[in-house]
């Protein structure tokens, strides 16, 4: 729950009942006044109130959280609540960062239907392909990831950088063996970094300055970015081995 | 001494909420307070050192869902409302303190003074439209405009899709050039969320420059030459700045900036949460839902719950030292790093706006006082990024890596396990848009308008806003909603289309409800379809 500090002593009897509810105050309904400041205040007595300043997390905050949530925001006539599935079998991945993308699919209800009625038993499954480029040879690798016939999405783990990868769906049928494509995804990229493979010359003074002082606050904060914490570990080593 | 070029780059923007079908709706309060609190004191700051010939410029990133609002008359009075309602609380407050809380008393009287100053202007000066008051500050040349994504979504996460990516950037142009009369020349990505090529689409919009997080240049594929001091040039000339994290976090981290000093006024402890229902009952939300009055009158003391009371003046004085320590701290970078560079370092620093006055209630003084010492100072100038690049024409070519300013560095706020649900709906309703543009090109009269509010429906469904407050907890029921009506509503547009049917009843109300983007044309979702460029 998102924190605003309140004058616990200020609240109605219905704020209070909700809140001591939310906090999950046994019997909160039944509490006189005392009773539920009491209870509420011996739950916050360590409460530490947010940073008093802008922070990402709390950019749109108005009230208790949730306190108007049970208000409808009317829908125009004849919208429809969002489908469960849509009519096309197809599979995205979506990068979220160089070490992990999400991937996500829909199999049409036809596509389901012919899959029911040709197979007795089968399973789903993900097939990841990783592509490089390297001396003019193409070089690929794949792995398969075990889902369930449920599922509809999943997070790919990512583990090189500079590869290209997409992501298959793919049914077996359990009792003949045969498989077979569903669909395939777009492409994404992982990213390399220069510094990555080139972190000898990080030790070169001016060209840490200059790189790390937009990048490190004096406190030694780094920009927080895994691929970045890599290359200053990665560093670190160097110098310390 | 060297010269110290700072590009301070402030980001306005709020997420289009407009509901006329209620008398008064909550989430609107979060563009008035951004008026009241951030806008209207940050152009009063802005004139006042213009007024006394203090040199300055800086770059203003006004987002097209923030034009759209401020222009609109519905929100207009409303703020009007807001600020009189304000106005009586104002003078309750004043008289609750004479009687009760007499330390609280010249805390009250000054708010009372802001609301006043605020009305007064809001009327007489811009004539309830403050985006007159940016651009008058344009035309003297204190600030540049630019602009960002149409309805601010975050781009990476729709890489696949070049229609969408296209529109979100076209529009946001077309409504620079509406409401500013002019092309803007730089481009405020989002969350500064960057994927290689997307300097493409900037470049079809004629974008000179755009910005960057700060590790996107240290993280490329390449060898960055000059950091973060100095511009790139992506490949195909369209020039891109990398903030300064080290400068920026002076102010910006939660643990060491200035705004978290124990002197500052504390956001957290408001009357409306502090004072009893039948006191304060008629200035918030009915029935009785508690909301920030923008009456606070706690330091921020500790992380603890004791508030010690707010003393302007101590927290004044702590503004100066602040503004001298910011500085300094660029006096010194720059004696460290112009030796390395071989021209004087340019710092890029952005903020989103609001923290100043609205998050951080300093902030706006503290601004001040940093413009005022750097226009004294003879070693540092602020300046715009388009400054800099009129005066250093050459840039490295580099190819920035992805990257955002979110936590993580990348994609994960606007994509994770709360909120990566939407996206399988959103691309499905640009796939299907693209459809129905194809299927039903150049169409006139009913037909067209009801693709047209289409467009708009998927536009305002990319916005981040509603992801990024699902990741952080706030008000999740609205972002929900709102993702859920635009893409229902794009959806009904879909059926009936298929059907060649148009739902009269639904599009009175959606255009009247969704009213942004006037001059949309869905065949924008068509990149193959030939459109007539625009110039408003």
């Amino acid at each position: 729950m998102v924190m605003i500090a309140a004058n616990i002593e200020a609240l109605s009897l219905a704020e209070l009942q909700y809140l001591a509810q939310k906090e999950g105050v046994d019997d909160a309904d039944i509490l006189d006044r005392d009773e539920l400041i009491e209870a509420l205040n011996e739950l916050y007595e360590d409460l530490e109130v947010p940073s008093s300043f802008y922070l990402a997390q709390h950019k749109f905050i108005n009230t208790f959280v949730e306190y108007l949530g049970d208000d409808e925001l009317a829908l125009l006539p004849g919208v429809q609540d969002l489908p469960e599935y849509y009519s096309e079998t197809k599979i995205h991945l979506l990068f979220k960062d160089p070490y992990w993308a999400h991937a996500y699919w829909n199999i049409s209800p036809a596509d389901h239907q012919k899959l029911e009625q040709s197979f007795e038993q089968y399973s789903i499954y993900l097939k990841v392909k990783i592509h490089q480029s390297k001396d003019g040879k193409e070089e690929e690798e794949s792995f398969e990831i075990e889902i369930d016939k449920n599922d509809n999405s999943w997070n790919v783990n990512l583990p090189l950088r500079g590869r290209t990868y997409s992501v298959s769906l793919h049914y077996k049928d359990e009792i003949g063996g045969t498989s077979g494509l569903l669909c395939r995804s777009e492409s994404v990229v992982t990213p390399k970094c220069y510094w990555a493979d080139n972190v000898d010359q990080l030790q070169d003074e001016k060209t840490f300055t200059l790189l790390f002082s937009s990048v490190v606050t004096k406190r030694g904060t780094l920009v927080e970015c895994p691929m970045l914490k890599e290359v200053v570990e990665t560093l670190d080593n160097r110098i310390g081995g | 001494m060297g010269r110290n070029s700072i590009g301070l780059t402030l980001n306005a923007h709020m997420p289009f909420v407009r509901h006329p079908e209620y008398p008064r709706f909550l989430e609107e309060d979060w563009l008035f307070e951004a008026i009241g609190e951030t806008y209207l004191p940050l152009l009063r700051m802005l004139k006042r050192l213009r007024d006394e010939n203090v040199a300055y410029r800086l770059t203003i990133s006004i987002s097209p869902t923030l034009c759209s609002m401020l222009s609109d008359p519905l929100l207009q009075g409303r703020f009007t409302d807001y600020l009189h309602l304000h106005q009586e609380l104002g003078e309750k407050e004043v008289q609750r303190c004479i009687n009760e809380d007499s330390e609280c008393l010249s805390l009250a009287e000054y708010y009372l003074e802001q609301i006043n100053l605020n009305l007064q202007e809001y009327f007489e000066l811009y004539q309830c439209n403050i985006l007159t008051g940016f651009l008058d500050l344009e035309k003297s040349g204190h600030i540049d405009l630019i602009t960002t994504t149409a309805t601010h979504a975050y781009l990476p996460l729709y890489s696949e899709y070049p229609s969408a990516i296209n529109a979100q950037i076209e529009l946001a142009v077309q409504s620079h050039i509406n409401h500013f009369k002019k092309r803007p020349k730089g481009f405020w990505l989002p969350e500064s969320g960057y994927f290689p090529s997307l300097e493409e689409y900037l470049q079809k919009e004629e974008i000179a420059y755009f910005q960057l997080a700060s590790q996107a240049l240290f993280l490329s594929e390449e060898k960055v030459l000059r950091g973060n001091y100095a511009p790139i040039s992506c490949p195909n000339g369209v020039f891109a700045f990398a903030h300064d994290f080290q400068l920026t976090n002076l102010v910006w981290s939660n643990e060491e900036g200035y705004p978290t000093d124990p002197l500052y006024r504390e956001f957290y402890r408001d009357i409306g949460y502090d004072l009893p229902m039948e006191y304060i009952e008629p200035y918030i939300h009915s029935p009785q839902v508690r909301v920030f009055t923008g009456f606070k009158y706690h330091a921020i003391t500790n992380k603890g719950n004791e508030k010690l009371y707010y003393n302007r003046q101590k927290a004044s004085q702590r503004v100066l030292e602040h503004a001298q320590n910011f500085l300094y701290n660029v006096e010194q970078k720059g004696e460290k790093i112009a030796p390395l560079l071989d021209r004087d370092p340019f710092y890029n620093i952005a903020f989103d706006a609001e923290l100043f006055g609205h998050w951080w209630f300093e902030g706006i003084q503290w601004l001040e006082a940093v413009l005022r010492g750097a226009a004294k100072s003879g070693n540092i100038v602020f300046e715009t990024n388009l400054d800099y690049l009129d005066r250093h024409k050459e840039a490295q070519v580099l190819q920035p890596s992805y990257s955002s300013w979110g936590e993580g560095g990348y994609s994960n706020v606007w994509a994770d396990g709360t909120n990566v649900w939407v996206y399988r709906h959103i691309h499905k309703s640009i796939e299907r848009m693209e459809e129905l543009a194809v299927r039903f090109p150049n169409q006139n009269s009913l037909k067209q308008r009801f693709l047209n509010q289409a467009a708009r429906e998927v536009i305002l469904s990319m916005a981040s806003d509603w992801p990024f407050i699902i990741h952080n907890k706030t008000s999740v029921t609205y972002a929900q909603k709102r993702l859920k009506e635009h893409l229902g509503n794009f959806n009904l547009v879909y059926e009936n289309m298929c059907k060649n049917a148009v739902n009269t009843e639904w599009l009175v109300k959606a255009e009247k409800r969704n009213i942004i983007f006037s001059d949309i044309d869905y065949n924008i979702f068509n990149l193959d379809c030939e459109r007539n460029r625009y110039n408003g």
